[in-house]
């Protein structure tokens, strides 16, 4: 679906005024484009190209709260920042990549169904999957420390029953916050796989099989191909929050798995350390364009163009 | 971004820093910058981390001056504060009610302290914009951040002509404190000890000194809880090592221990807050506690299986102080209120609610008034509870114990020393 910039005055409306030049007519639609871009760049200026520009400041900037703030192109903060936070940075790809993975792995099989055998409760269903969420965020994850506290409801009792060991525990460690993460994240994955799924017309997969396909075939060579673009916007909508994000480890885990988000926090609101804690989030956001668009080079766009051409 | 191309003027953001700005003036000059080609580097240097170094010079008599507003704005921490309930079942504070009730002033009281740094970084940087925070009065303990407050003239110097209850029943120390001399800046609203919380149902020995924290026959793995702002103080401390003369051989010392006890695996997290929902749900086994709250549990709470504990090696002191924001809008009412708390009376009831040591000189004998009127009234589990805490070394320290088992904390006093305080110590907590 192409989208075409100006389009040419249809042909069988009235007949433009004759008076009016053909370079009024383009510089009002160019205006007309500007003034509908307009909301979305002030956006981006508002939002992220300030912010941003804010961040490299306070980054280059020196000194502490007693003696004040002053930027002086400080660049060493940047590798003072760094020195011994690879681990954290390190922890927080894999916890990303383990979310991006689970919620997949969770919601694929799940608005699969749901797409194709839902029927007409489809929307019921989906608003099931979405239930849960409705409670707020914080308050699901600080009741999943209760749920699964050491001598909370379900360990006290499967140790009551001798099923686990009595110093068997889930909170503070590595599982904990990745479940809590991928939990917490199973609607921003489930969600555009759904429209990708829910797009793919059921007579595709009927033709396949008439094309002698077996139904892994069909899945396959059909379904999962036109399925991609949902996959990458689910895969960046999990995988980017989720590396930047601290509460899950806050609140689930121990010191052994905090993650670069943490650390970030603890530098900018507990030790007031500003520029450490900016020179960090830069680092941390240019890592995961990168990131981002190694993988869109991949599995994004030229796919997704693909796909949408193919259900076009 | 084209006319953002060329270098900021350095004499502009220079002029920026140098002077304070008051919101007129930031947006008279974001507004020349805007025509500048400066806007971004000047918006920067007020709203960023931003502010100028130096001292804000106030006259306590000229802040002082002139009647009460009819409002204050009071922060302080949860749970921290005597509570109860009217006949339609609605929660009041009766200090506050009574303090409003003979003065004619309202008083707002948010629960909006739950960590010293990071409420010093909610109000930094208002202050060091030389803007107003809000709140009239807030409650912050004695360390870094108080002290930077103190110094950069980001609280009221106090008029201390007009705290007659304070000086008649303060106690000694709380008049002139090694953090605040002269107590010029600051009043006690409570005290307390940083020590040992242990779980006896979760231990599997006692725990007497400080190297049982990191004794993994004695606690399950991750069963260990450590207060992240005290543990550096009591681990020297519990070292042989005084906290207040203390300098960087020692720190390296005591965060050596640490390593070693993080190393161990026994260490469940670092808490700023929110350490007593860990022990109360049976996840810690033992922690690093402020008296009050393990008190309060044990004596309010029922939870007996909990008790506060002073190892071999001694414990820590410290003080929770109310303090005056600059440019608060209530300064006179502020001091009113906060002197308001050592009067007797009040100060009892404060202090029987969060089971803390109270400044105040006469609650004790408050305490005691207050178990005879219950036990005249048949209420004898109360009053047993009175006489009891009446007795108790953790709320009503004698001076013998303060001068044998308890250190006062270091107080770091420049930048170069909070830096090199926060390298030795901040590769702990990161995990």
């Amino acid at each position: 679906m192409a989208i075409t910039s100006v389009r040419e005055p249809s042909v069988g409306g009235p007949p433009p005024p004759v008076r009016r030049s053909a370079w009024g007519i383009t510089a009002r639609r160019r205006l007309a484009g500007y003034g509908l871009a307009a909301p979305g760049t002030a956006w981006l200026l508002l939002f992220f190209l300030i912010p941003a520009v804010m961040m490299v400041y306070t980054s280059l900037e020196s000194g502490g709260v007693m003696t004040g703030y002053r930027f002086n192109w400080a660049w060493g903060t940047y590798p003072e920042a760094l020195a011994g936070r690879a681990v954290f940075f390190g922890r927080s790809l894999e916890y990303a990549l383990l979310t991006a993975l689970g919620t997949m792995v969770l919601a694929f099989p799940a608005v699969y169904w749901i797409a194709f055998y839902g029927g007409r409760r489809k929307s019921t269903l989906l608003f099931m999957i979405l239930l849960p969420y409705f409670v707020s965020f914080m308050i699901r994850t600080v009741m999943w420390k209760f749920i699964l506290g050491d001598n909370g409801p379900l360990l006290a009792t499967l140790k009551g029953w001798h099923v686990l060991s009595a110093d068997f525990r889930v909170l503070a460690t590595p599982f904990a916050v990745v479940m809590g993460l991928i939990y917490n994240y199973l609607p921003f994955s489930a969600l555009p796989l759904y429209v990708a799924l829910e797009r793919i017309d059921p007579a595709l997969i009927e033709a396949a099989k008439d094309l002698f396909a077996n139904r892994t075939q069909a899945f396959l060579r059909v379904v999962l191909p036109l399925s991609l673009p949902g996959v990458f916007a689910a895969t960046l909508l999990t995988f980017v929050p989720a590396t930047g994000d601290y509460v899950e480890a806050e609140i689930l885990g121990s010191p052994s798995t905090r993650m670069i988000g943490n650390i970030i926090q603890n530098d900018f609101l507990v030790n007031a350390d500003y520029p450490k804690a900016a020179a960090l989030s830069l680092v941390l956001m240019l890592g995961m364009v990168i990131l981002t668009s190694i993988y869109a080079r991949f599995l994004g766009t030229e796919d997704e163009i693909v796909a949408a051409a193919v259900t076009a | 971004m084209s006319e953002y191309h060329e270098q900021p003027d350095p004499d502009a953001i220079q002029a920026m820093m140098r002077h304070r700005l008051t919101r007129r003036g930031f947006l008279r000059t974001a507004g020349m910058g805007v025509a500048g080609g400066v806007a971004i580097p000047s918006l920067l240097a007020a709203c960023g981390g931003g502010g100028t170094s130096g001292k804000k010079i106030w006259d306590a008599k000229e802040v002082f001056s002139g009647q009460p507003g009819d409002m204050i704005n009071f922060a302080n921490w949860p749970l921290y504060i005597d509570k109860a309930k009217d006949s339609d079942g609605n929660v009041y504070y009766p200090s506050l009610a009574k303090f409003t009730k003979e003065t004619d002033i309202q008083v707002t009281y948010k629960e909006a302290i739950q960590d010293n740094p990071v409420f010093f970084g909610k109000i930094q940087p208002q202050l060091s914009a030389g803007q107003p925070t809000g709140w009239d009065i807030i409650v912050m303990s004695n360390g870094w951040e108080s002290y930077v407050m103190m110094q950069r003239g980001w609280v009221y110097p106090l008029d201390t002509s007009k705290r007659p209850t304070f000086d008649k029943y303060a106690v000694g120390w709380a008049k002139d404190p090694n953090y605040d001399p002269g107590a010029a800046y600051s009043m006690v609203y409570q005290w307390g000890l940083t020590s040992i919380a242990v779980n006896h149902d979760l231990v599997t020995a006692p725990i007497t000194k400080l190297d049982d924290l990191m004794d993994t026959k004695k606690l399950p793995p991750a069963s260990v809880g450590m207060l992240v702002d005290d543990m550096k103080d009591f681990v020297m401390k519990n070292l042989g090592i005084d906290p207040v003369t203390s300098g960087p051989p020692e720190w390296k010392e005591a965060a050596a221990w640490l390593l070693k006890q993080r190393d161990t695996g026994v260490v469940r997290g670092y808490y700023a807050q929110g350490y007593t929902d860990e022990l109360t749900a049976g996840n810690v086994a033992a922690s690093m506690a402020w008296s009050g709250d393990v008190v309060y549990y044990d004596v309010w709470g029922g939870y007996s299986n909990l008790e506060f504990l002073v190892p071999e090696g001694g414990c820590c002191a410290w003080a929770d102080n109310m303090m005056i924001p600059a440019y608060a809008a209530n300064p006179v009412g502020a001091l009113e209120l906060m002197d308001w708390y050592y009067r007797p009376d009040i100060a009892t009831g404060l202090q029987i609610w969060v089971m803390y040591m109270s400044p105040c000189t006469a609650t004790k004998q408050g305490f005691l008034d207050e178990a005879q009127a219950a036990e005249e009234k048949g209420w004898k589990g109360y009053a047993s509870k009175l006489y009891t805490s009446a007795k108790s070394e953790f709320i009503f320290p004698s001076d013998e114990f303060m001068s044998q088992e308890v250190s006062w904390m270091r107080q770091l006093k420049t930048q170069e020393e909070k830096d090199e305080w926060d390298a030795i110590f901040g590769p702990i907590s990161e995990g």
